[in-house]
């Protein structure tokens, strides 16, 4: 019986100085303090009294959270603290990574959007989370500060199951980096849900490609699956179709296959698996065509 | 006299698409809703402990910690109020006393200071419970086998139309038996069966529902309520809790939608009880979104098999109706549902042979109220596709097989009553041209399918035979005018549509009119419940009579002042005039001092408040057996809807094109409040067949938030869609008007059903035509690969 | 459970408020300034019946701490008209007709002068994706978008 309270249950509200003090704080309450920064998956939670947290350490203000930046030699580099909208809107963002843009801006509505961040999207560690797959196949590395200092955690290495990271007590992510990106990459990110849009994903693709010469077909994609694993899933068996043949419809078509029989998704209240691995299916043909059409202009 | 001369130049209120009179405080945020009254600091907060079993007897319940926490005030049990509550069929009490018989279902209630306080104070309360055996589904609950949710049944109090069977869960059988089935049957020359299931859902009104009650010292009471029903609560409260009905004062302000959820008597009567153990506090009880999902009202759920048969040329002679509803652990106000799907179980088709049994079952499942359409949406959402179906058997355009079956003027129906002149007709060719149905259509890609479905349907205000309405007119001293009547403003216009009607009954303009609001059982004049779609027909003709009354007693004075005769006054624009002599005094002159008489000689007149009150006369009761009656109901308003859509062959989901909704509204008081509530409607129907469902588990609603609980938003409705009406004239309707507040939502799911059949010719078994659904439907009939 | 003293401007008005620290923007404005136009219709931040204007974004206020607050300038409902001029989409709202029971209405409103403050001229597709957060029970949303396009011609 999901019975939540009325408003946020009792909790004390901390907004630390220093990253020092932060961390700090976090690891000396284990268990009973979290970090947020839009909180639109921390307020929820509370409610239901998922978490019995007391303490909420806003993370908005410290130092490199609110960062926003393209250096053309390291990449984009957003802060923990910037909103999905400002990500979606960003000049360097639809210039140098438009996919995750698109991805971003396929969060929810407006309003949350103005709360949620890549970041949050991220430490939640949702198998749905929209905005994951993406950052995954764009390198992403979040940089984090711990009771230890700072450290780097590769997107690849973060995931250990639903809504469980590599992260410790007294861990903050500040940012994350996207390295710049390969030279003519484009891709997309195709969502379905219930409703046309707005939903939480039933199954969610994101796929990028670019030519290279170190590949048989000449170009490399990697795409990305939401809502089908216990974690955000890069389908390495789908790429490699795409890396040793020539892309034509009928690779296409046998990537997504590959995808399809890559995943083992769960029955929900929001879909089926068999719908799931029929949706991964069609999806990823979608994106994969969609990415090549873009790429061979 | 410009005035009078031209009365083109005062255009009657009735008609006119004039702007609603309740807009600028919405639109500003003044407006007044239940959780916007404030009191200050002394002010305690409800919260409820819950059932977490589906069917149980309770064996202990210990208050004692929970009482003892600081910043509690009050904390009951359903032993505190023994009395049973409820519309119809008096079977649930404030709190569960010995058994729950829903996850959800109120045990015990804590009155405290802070939220956060109620809430850890129902952590401190032990309920012990013993597991029963439960009931989840409406078909086997009715059956022998299943165990017994109200074992008292044959205790209930029950009005003499509703049949319950005590010793089951069948909380009421309604029967129709019209005309001879066993004959009929062989002269059909197609004959079409089929069963459909309809999920249950919920009204999802965007306020949920609030409640704050105060008792005083003198052991009166105070209700401020989102409600639909201020008067009905009133009653029902203070019968249960044996007080006085007027010693219960009811204040309704604002409501925040209800279709259907706010009528009746639910959540409200917890704070009223809490409060009677708090004198002088007011307790507050605002519903979490999760707890309006499955704790309070919800539409039953529906199993629906339907076998009906024609002649070769497709006219129709007998239909059999099965339907199962789904009525949760209390049908109080259900019962009447399944008396009225039953008694209108013919749609609006003209059927010689009809047998019906709609049957009302006790399930642990949550309760089955009033909603929208009152078992309209879920009886046509069978029957309509049934004949969809059948139309395509007998090899007939769907539109022709429709207007050649549908009830006539003069027609006899499935309960003996003769139907009046109506408009469905009309409805359904207008929805046909605007959806441009005899043209041929093309999917507008390879990986598209298109399809166009017609559905038609009937609806009469569902209420007992003696549910009346009343209202007063009362004019101020500077000539305008204030109305008083017990019907709520949900939304729905009514407010508005009132001003019209006594504007032009009385010649006032309707900007000088205002609605004594909130309603407020102390002052306002009696109505029944703000449901049924019945009060632009039934307070409207209340309203009417007063202001005709109102208008009455000035003439008269007015005639006695000048000498002439009432017949050759009038009064226009609030002028009274006089055609003869061409006289003529501001309403302002007369409305409250009255009229000097010559020579100081007195006066005559005074202080106008006319009176008015509607009740129909004529309902019969229908034979227990045979549900044949003289008259079974008011008036049926019928209609039409009509989609044209497109479905993507690799997700399986649905794009509308075009909508089209037509109904015989009789007289569109106010044309585009008509329209409006025809979209409104139309969309939460759509709502209702492509994603809407309660999905329970055991019992359990497992999607009680809007994360898992979809409704349709604003790109989901991105289509044109047309809503060209109908007025043929209700005879006892003010104005010739009678309802449709209810009735867009409910051929919906129908008329989607049959657009997806015609797309891929395949019929699923029930709503909500969801994207899955559709796809892997067409993955196993082998249209998708 | 502790308390903070925030100072923030609210429809243009400089507030100084003590709030209790799991207190939301949604409660703070509807209980300690009694401005209760604001509505709640689920506190999980999915009905958008709470959209405010929070440094001019639409935020849902049930999803923000109060005490997040400090130096925040919030626009409600209250805020649009000025000086008893109704703002130009409460004037088209009205025109249109798309006010029912008004419990959607001022985050609507909200969430519409937001997207035209940003978007001078949008499509209907654009307008429809601006208010995907704010639930409508009643209208069908129809006579709602034909406000915001009317609005934007004003």
């Amino acid at each position: 019986m999901i019975n939540p309270h009325p408003g946020l249950p009792e909790l004390e509200y901390l907004k630390p100085s220093s990253l020092e003090e932060a961390s700090k704080f976090l690891a000396d309450h284990a268990g009973e303090a979290r970090p947020f920064s839009g909180g639109t998956d921390s307020f929820v939670r509370l409610r239901d009294g998922v978490w019995k947290t007391s303490t909420l350490v806003d993370v908005k203000h410290l130092d490199g959270t609110n960062e926003l930046s393209f250096n053309p030699n390291k990449g984009l580099t957003i802060g923990a603290a910037v909103t999905m909208n400002k990500v979606a809107s960003n000049a360097d963002v639809l210039k140098h990574y438009p996919n995750l843009a698109e991805a971003a801006r396929s969060v929810a509505s407006y309003q949350l959007r103005n709360r949620a961040t890549i970041v949050g999207n991220i430490c939640n560690a949702s198998p749905a989370g929209d905005t994951i797959g993406t950052c995954m196949i764009l390198d992403g590395v979040l940089n984090v500060h711990g009771v230890s200092g700072f450290y780097s955690v590769p997107l690849s290495n973060f995931f250990l199951g639903p809504g469980k990271t590599v992260l410790k007590p007294g861990d903050i992510v500040i940012s994350i980096t996207l390295p710049i990106p390969p030279k003519g990459m484009v891709g997309t990110y195709k969502k379905l849900g219930r409703n046309t849009i707005g939903d939480l994903s039933i199954v969610g693709v994101a796929v990028l490609g670019y030519p290279t010469h170190e590949t048989k077909s000449g170009f490399r994609f990697r795409i990305a699956l939401a809502s089908v694993a216990p974690t955000p899933y890069e389908s390495f068996k789908a790429e490699a179709v795409l890396s040793e043949n020539p892309i034509t419809a009928d690779s296409i078509a046998e990537a997504a296959q590959a995808a399809m029989d890559s995943v083992t998704p769960i029955d929900d209240v929001r879909g089926s698996a068999r719908y799931r691995k029929f949706m991964v299916r069609n999806l990823t043909r979608e994106a994969i065509t969609e990415t090549w059409k873009k790429i061979s202009k | 006299m410009a005035n009078v001369k031209n009365k083109e130049n005062n255009p009657s209120p009735i008609g006119a698409s004039l702007p609603r009179n309740d807009v600028y405080e919405k639109v500003t945020g003044s407006a007044v809703y239940t959780e916007d009254i404030q009191f200050g600091n002394k002010i305690l907060y409800a919260r409820v402990k819950r059932s977490p079993l589906p069917h149980a007897l309770i064996k202990k319940v210990d208050v004692s910690k929970a009482r003892a926490l600081p910043g509690v005030k009050a904390v009951i049990t359903g032993a505190d109020f023994p009395n049973k509550i409820g519309l119809y069929l008096k079977d649930k009490n404030i709190l569960a006393i010995d058994r729950v018989r829903f996850i959800g279902e109120g045990v015990a209630a804590v009155a405290a200071v802070s939220n956060e306080i109620a809430m850890k104070a129902l952590e401190l309360i032990d309920v012990e419970y013993e597991e029963l055996e439960p009931v989840f589904d409406a078909v086997y609950g009715a059956s022998k086998e299943a165990p017994l949710i109200h074992p008292n049944l044959g205790d209930y109090s029950v009005p003499n139309f509703i049949f319950p069977k005590p010793g089951t869960n069948i909380a009421n059988h309604f029967k129709i038996r019209k005309g001879n089935l066993e004959e009929a049957w062989p002269k059909c020359k197609y004959i079409v069966e089929r069963t459909f299931k309809i999920p249950h859902i919920q009204h999802v009104p965007i306020e949920t529902h609030v409640a704050t009650a105060m008792m005083d010292d003198k052991g009166k009471i105070t209700l401020w309520a989102s409600s639909q029903s201020p008067f009905a609560q009133r009653a029902l409260i203070a019968e249960c809790l044996e007080i006085s009905p007027t010693d219960l004062r009811v204040i309704a302000p604002f409501v925040g939608g209800g279709f259907g959820c706010k009528a009746g008597v639910t959540m409200e009567a917890i704070p009223v009880a809490l409060a009677t153990k708090c004198k002088g506090w007011p307790v507050k009880f605002v519903l979490t979104r999760e707890e309006e999902f499955y704790t309070n009202f919800v539409r039953q759920g529906l199993t629906i098999t339907v076998k009906v048969g024609c002649d070769e040329k497709g006219r129709l002679l007998g239909l059999k109706n099965m339907m199962y509803f789904d009525g949760g652990g209390s049908t109080e106000y259900g019962v009447n549902v399944t008396r009225a799907a039953g008694y209108s179980s013919s749609g609006p088709y003209d059927i010689e042979s009809v047998e019906t049994d709609s049957i009302c079952v006790y399930t642990n499942h949550p309760i089955g109220g009033a909603y929208r359409g009152f078992g309209m949406s879920e009886l046509h959402t069978g029957l309509d596709q049934a004949m969809d179906e059948l139309a395509e058997k007998a090899g007939l355009d769907k539109v022709e097989f429709l207007k050649m079956n549908t009830v006539k003027e003069g027609d006899k129906l499935d309960t003996g009553m003769i139907m009046h002149a109506n408009g469905v007709n009309q409805c359904i060719d207008n929805v046909a041209k605007s959806i441009h149905w005899t043209d041929a259509v093309k999917p507008s890609s390879p990986d598209k399918l298109r399809g166009r479905g017609i559905a038609i349907m009937w609806k009469a205000p569902a209420m007992p035979p003696n549910a009346g309405s009343s209202a007063w007119v009362e004019l101020a001293e500077d000539g305008h005018v204030t109305v008083g009547l017990g019907g709520q403003e949900i939304g729905q216009g009514t407010f508005t549509v009132m001003a019209q009607m006594a504007a032009a009954a009385l010649g006032v303009p309707y900007e000088n009119v205002r609605i004594a609001g909130p309603v407020d059982t102390q002052y306002s004049p009696y109505e029944w419940q703000t449901v049924a779609s019945r009060l632009t027909w039934s307070m409207g003709n209340a309203v009417r009579n007063a202001a005709l009354d109102a208008r009455k007693q000035i003439l008269d004075v007015v005639a006695q002042a000048w000498h002439e005769n009432a017949d050759d006054l009038d009064i226009v624009n609030g002028i009274v005039v006089s055609y003869k002599t061409e006289q003529e005094t501001s309403l302002k002159n007369i409305a409250i001092y009255g009229i000097p008489k010559e020579n100081d000689q007195g006066w005559v007149g005074g202080p106008i408040i006319g009176r008015g009150s509607f009740m129909p006369s004529y309902v019969t009761g229908l034979d227990p057996e045979t549900g044949q009656g003289t008259r079974s109901v008011v008036h049926y308003t019928t209609g039409c809807e009509a989609l044209d859509i497109e479905i993507d062959k690799n997700t399986g989901k649905i794009t509308v094109l075009k909508a089209a909704a037509a109904f015989d509204v009789g007289r569109a008081i106010n044309p585009t409040l008509v329209k409006s509530q025809i979209e409104g409607g139309f969309v939460q129907g759509l709502s209702s067949a492509m994603f809407e469902e309660i999905m329970l588990r055991k019992g359990v609603m497992i999607n009680p938030s809007f994360v898992d609980y979809r409704i349709a938003t604003a790109p989901d409705v991105d289509f044109p869609i047309d809503t060209p009406f109908v007025e043929v004239p209700q005879d006892d309707g003010p104005w010739g008007a009678r309802g449709v507040g209810e009735h867009p939502m409910v051929p919906t799911i129908a008329a989607l059903g049959n657009a997806i059949y015609n797309a891929t010719g395949l019929r699923l078994p029930g709503p909500p035509y969801s994207a899955e659904k559709i796809y892997l439907a067409m993955q196993d009939a082998g249209i998708v690969k | 459970m502790g308390f903070q003293r925030i100072t923030l401007t609210v429809n243009d008005l400089v507030e100084t408020v003590d709030v209790p620290t799991n207190m939301t923007l949604l409660q703070m404005l509807r209980d300690k300034l009694s401005l209760t136009g604001t509505k709640n219709g689920c506190t999980a931040g999915e009905c958008g019946a709470c959209t405010v204007l929070m440094n001019g974004e639409p935020v849902n206020s049930c999803m923000v701490l109060a005490a997040e607050c400090e130096g925040a300038t919030i626009i409600t409902v209250e805020g649009l008209a000025k000086g008893g001029q109704l703002s130009k989409v409460q004037q088209a709202i009205i025109k249109t007709g798309g006010v029912q029971c008004g419990f959607c209405t001022p985050g609507m409103l909200i969430s519409a002068t937001a997207l035209l403050a940003r978007n001078t001229n949008p499509t209907e597709h654009e307008i429809r994706e601006a208010l995907v957060g704010n639930l409508c029970r009643c209208t069908g949303y129809v006579r709602i978008v034909e406000a915001v396009k009317e609005a934007a011609k004003m």
